[in-house]
């Protein structure tokens, strides 16, 4: 063999040989272990911590109102979707508490083409006036009480019934002090609701549970028409403890369900007007703090200050109750 | 040659055996030496899966898992929790160009035989979020006259036989013992080869990372008990995720209780996520 | 730094994903250096396997163009890799499924395959200047010698064996190296466009083209700066294989296209209202009609009158400039018209290109023209050239 092409034929096996040897030395560990891939990679993958927390996680801390949302209809949106991730809370400080609630509620109920029939939707413009959701609508248990509650009852019946109840409410459903609210004229279909979260326990009063209690259903039902037959009599007088017009300004983030002037268009909801200032007070005072239940109240009692309620009492118990209807 | 001279002198018999011994000495390197280059490709998977400790975390075996991915197109009220949710969880690039989930719309108005089909990318849909960063679908159809619309999530479906795997040139893509194919970030050279492959789009290059990248199926969660971001999220239970291996996992049930169907069942990629409820303009 | 992307304007229904183009302009001059590549070498082999003796004067310049341009085909790649460090990733570790793969092994392959070849080839003259060249040169030469200053007539006709059979295997080799590519795109499911049995042989001949078009170009512009007469006959030579290839290749290329249009599969309204609309010009009218049937045509006439001298050489070499055009037409509507079809089948994008950055226009031609740089500084230390009074060849 010529010397060039022995020399030539050397250096191509030398370089041969260096490259086979070196190809297994620069082969990262743990490739082929499995397959034609690193292994490391799928311990580096499964070793990541997740960002999102669920909502497992924030119970611990946040037992009520866990509790309140896993017990409503909205469990199925975890607290993560409106609060942000909860990977580092609470070291890092509190989550958002999202203010524009419209945008974030939109997402899911404005109501879309392509949405299926069963998602809760609605018309954004025409919804609610402009108002935030959260006005009415309790994030963390969101439906509001059920609006159809049939009453069918004995109007006479419920008069006779209606002996045992005269001593706080009224012979004619006008309460004799502020404290005890006024019946007459009030939505039956409220005061069926009421009576029976009273008899259930939903509902707890140091007064009207015993009494409840010993209601029938159809007592409540018989009640329940009687009162609403009643005539409620103008407005409750008295001097207002509030600021009436601060009171109006406020009201018309309650008009939506009350009515502006605190006759509503839904029977499942109490009227307000004309109804006793002091009463008013206490049943504002008892939803924010929780001892009266109910959660669509309790989100928008929250941010009442004292005064707030001085003058949403006084506003509605200025208004006159007869329907201009 | 003079012809009486038939025998082969010595001298010619040595330049021979020499030329004999000259090739069989290069052809036995080259034979040992590709054999020294294969022998660590032939003897991949020496180690069985479950060979010794638990893999690839001590809590977690991956020989016991089956992964599946259920969508319930019927379900989906298309308000992009799932998105969001992914963007968060996996550091997903925030814009509207690169998702790793996503979903589309598709609407069939009266008189249109056509349907129409918008995703997050679409101007319409971006600007109705505010930005980029946020996911939302514009109300466009809200006043026209739809005679037919759904939502249809969509993600990586982790083929069987993926067609991104097989044209890795590195090893960079794989697909693990229970059923996720997965990205190596630190071998990837960023050729884009699989997001190319890809017949469903799910594929996008990082070019912050350098590197392509999709849905792990929330890899780091599944191996710890958790569910992917996308199907913790979803208020209406349009996904369902669990493993195959359980008869009585959602998506066991799933797949049982339900008709389902597969994306382009014709690529011959098998994939791993069963929809309901999907029309024949989906693909 | 926020990471610029480019987000591409649809039409039509894409996937989210889509909208962001993956491979760049890079990714076509790409498989059209590695053509020009493959189709020099052919002139060269034509020569050296087939004997195709009026091609004597270009056949060194040819392996000098198959090197240069090989030495560069690895930069648009680079440039475009995520990571290129990571680049031998697919040489330590290949995934065997993958044709990408196969690059690093069919380019080192065919690039020590080519430096051997031209080695050999140009054996004496380096043994020949590393005798009378004197300081670094003489010492570049004479390292090129290996120690061996043997030009004798028993050592001569062992390297031309080594010189046939490098030419030999240097034909798949050079052809599998620009091959694999057409096979990449062939053989993805994912583009109707591409997705085709036909693409690698539709690559292979348009390379072919391509390299023997440099080649006339090349050859042609050197006389010319050489101020010597250019050989008609080797022009003739090359017109004539450029003929030949060329009507295979628009043969294979329309019957590509016939194919997909007469399956007519999912997809195919989006294709033909693609290919009726922005890729009209680039395809019917820059692809095909300018770049193949005028050069087709115009050669057939000057092959069936006989031309020759001045009109046959500017004759070819503008035929060429056409096809050079066409074949980097081909590759442009190959991989970018393959993604500016949507996947879904039901959309379509528009790839806007951008002048300046890693993967712009301006990087495109830079690397589409270096290689000529380094062409020169070979012809210099190697002179490809028959009249040359220095014994550059055998």
């Amino acid at each position: 063999m010529p010397k060039h092409i022995f020399r030539l034929v050397s250096l191509i096996v030398g370089f041969l040989v260096v490259t086979i040897i070196a190809v297994p030395l620069l082969v990262p560990d743990s490739f082929y272990r499995f397959g034609h891939y690193r292994a490391n990679s799928v311990v580096a993958i499964a070793a990541q911590q997740p960002v999102l927390q669920t909502a497992n996680y924030c119970k611990d801390c946040h037992s009520e109102r866990h509790a309140q949302w896993s017990a409503s209809n909205h469990k199925s949106v975890t607290c993560e979707v409106c609060h942000g991730a909860a990977q580092g809370h609470p070291q890092n400080g509190k989550l958002p508490i999202p203010k524009d609630a419209a945008k974030l509620c939109t997402l899911c109920h404005e109501a879309m083409p392509g949405r299926p029939r069963t998602q809760p939707q609605i018309q954004v413009t025409q919804h609610s006036g402009g108002q935030q959701c959260t006005v009415c609508h309790n994030p963390h248990s969101p439906k509001i009480a059920a609006a159809s509650v049939k009453v069918a009852g004995n109007a006479a019946a419920g008069k006779q019934k209606s002996a045992d109840c005269a001593a706080c409410h009224g012979a004619a459903g006008i309460s004799p002090n502020d404290t005890w609210p006024n019946l007459a004229g009030q939505n039956a279909a409220y005061l069926v609701r009421i009576l029976a979260a009273y008899k259930s326990g939903d509902q707890k009063d140091v007064a009207m549970t015993p009494l409840a209690q010993a209601l029938g259903d159809a007592d409540i039902q018989n009640l329940a028409i009687y009162y609403a037959g009643l005539n409620c009599k103008g407005a409750a007088g008295g001097k207002a403890a509030g600021d009436v017009a601060a009171g109006k300004v406020l009201a018309k983030n309650c008009a939506a369900c009350h009515g502006e002037t605190g006759i509503g268009s839904n029977p499942a909801w109490p009227k307000l007007a004309a109804q006793k200032q002091g009463y008013l007070v206490n049943a504002l005072k008892a939803f924010k703090a929780g001892l009266r239940k109910d959660p669509m109240m309790a989100g928008v009692s929250r941010g009442l200050s004292d005064t707030d309620i001085a003058d949403l009492a006084a506003y509605y118990a200025a208004q006159s109750c007869q329907s201009t209807k | 040659m003079k012809k009486e001279d038939s025998k082969p002198t010595l001298e010619a018999r040595r330049a021979f055996l020499a030329k004999l011994g000259g090739a069989a000495t290069c052809a036995g390197a080259v034979v040992g030496a590709a054999t020294l280059g294969v022998i660590p490709a032939v003897s991949a998977k020496t180690e069985t899966p479950s060979g010794g400790a638990s893999f690839p975390t001590k809590d977690y075996d991956w020989t016991k898992h089956q992964w599946g991915f259920g969508v319930d197109a019927t379900k989906c009220i298309g308000c992009l929790r799932c998105v969001e949710a992914c963007k968060t969880e996996n550091e997903v690039p925030r814009n509207a160009h690169q998702f790793r989930t996503w979903v589309e719309r598709y609407v069939y108005l009266e008189g249109e035989k056509a349907v129409r089909i918008d995703s997050q990318q679409d101007p319409v849909n971006i600007q109705a979020s505010g930005s980029e960063k946020e996911f939302r679908f514009a109300n466009r159809y809200k006043d026209a006259k739809v005679e037919k619309a759904f939502f249809v999530p969509k993600l990586c479906n982790h083929c069987a036989h993926p067609a991104c795997v097989q044209v890795c040139p590195v090893g960079a893509t794989y697909k693990t013992e229970d059923g996720v194919v997965l990205i190596d970030h630190d071998y990837c050279i960023g050729c884009r080869y699989c997001v190319q492959a890809c017949p469903y789009g799910a594929r996008y290059f990082d070019e912050e990372k350098g590197v392509s990248d999709k849905c792990t199926w929330c890899y780091h969660r599944i191996t710890k008990g958790l569910e992917p971001a996308c199907v913790e999220v979803c208020p209406v239970g349009a996904r369902v995720f669990g493993d195959q291996k359980d008869k009585q996992s959602p998506i066991s049930l799933f797949i049982r209780n339900n008709r389902v169907q597969v994306l382009r069942p014709e690529s011959g990629n098998a994939p791993n996520v069963f929809y309901v409820g999907i029309d024949k303009e989906v693909n | 730094m926020e990471p610029i992307i480019h987000f591409a304007p649809y039409t039509g229904w894409v996937y989210p994903n889509e909208t962001v183009f993956e491979w760049s302009v890079l990714i076509a001059v790409y498989p059209y250096l590695t053509g020009l590549v493959a189709g020099a070498f052919t002139v060269s082999s034509l020569y050296q396997v087939f004997g195709f003796e009026r091609l004597k004067p270009v056949a060194h310049l040819a392996l000098l163009t198959s090197l240069s341009f090989m030495i560069f085909v690895p930069t648009p790649l680079l440039l475009h890799l995520g990571h290129p460090e990571r680049a031998f990733n697919s040489t330590i570790t290949p995934h065997l499924t993958s044709a990408m793969a196969m690059f690093g092994f069919f380019a080192s392959f065919y690039v020590a395959l080519l430096i051997l070849e031209g080695w050999f080839a140009y054996r004496p003259f380096i043994v020949d200047q590393a005798q009378t060249k004197t300081g670094l040169l003489g010492k570049f030469y004479g390292l090129l010698t290996l120690g061996s200053h043997d030009v004798s007539e028993p050592v001569m006709r062992y390297d031309r064996k080594w010189i046939f059979a490098l030419a030999v295997i240097g034909i798949p080799a050079a052809h599998g190296l620009h091959g694999y590519v057409g096979f990449m795109y062939g053989s993805l499911k994912s583009r109707e466009w591409w997705s085709s049995d036909l693409m690698p042989v539709i690559f292979l001949f348009s390379a072919i083209i391509s390299g023997v078009a440099l080649l006339v170009v090349l050859y042609v512009a050197s006389c010319k700066l050489r101020k010597i007469p250019v050989d008609a006959a080797c022009v003739k030579g090359l017109a004539y294989t450029i003929w030949a290839f060329i009507m295979i290749a628009i043969v294979l290329e329309a019957l590509a296209f016939a194919n997909l249009v007469y399956k007519g599969r999912e997809g195919i309204e989006m294709i033909m209202e693609y290919v009726t609309g922005p890729l009209l010009i680039p395809y019917f009218l820059l692809q095909f009609a300018i770049g193949m049937i005028v050069p087709l045509l115009w050669l057939s006439y000057m092959i069936w009158r006989g031309t020759t001298g001045r009109a046959l050489v500017i004759g070819v070499t503008l035929c060429a400039c056409l096809v050079l055009f066409s074949v980097f037409m081909m590759r442009w509507n190959v991989v970018i018209g393959g993604q500016e079809l949507s996947k879904t089948g039901k959309g379509l994008l528009a790839y806007h290109m951008p002048f300046f950055g890693k993967e712009g226009a301006l990087m495109a031609i830079v690397l589409t023209l270096a290689p000529l740089g380094l062409l020169y500084v070979l012809t210099r230390l190697f002179p490809p050239w028959a009249d040359a009074a220095t014994h550059a060849h055998s």
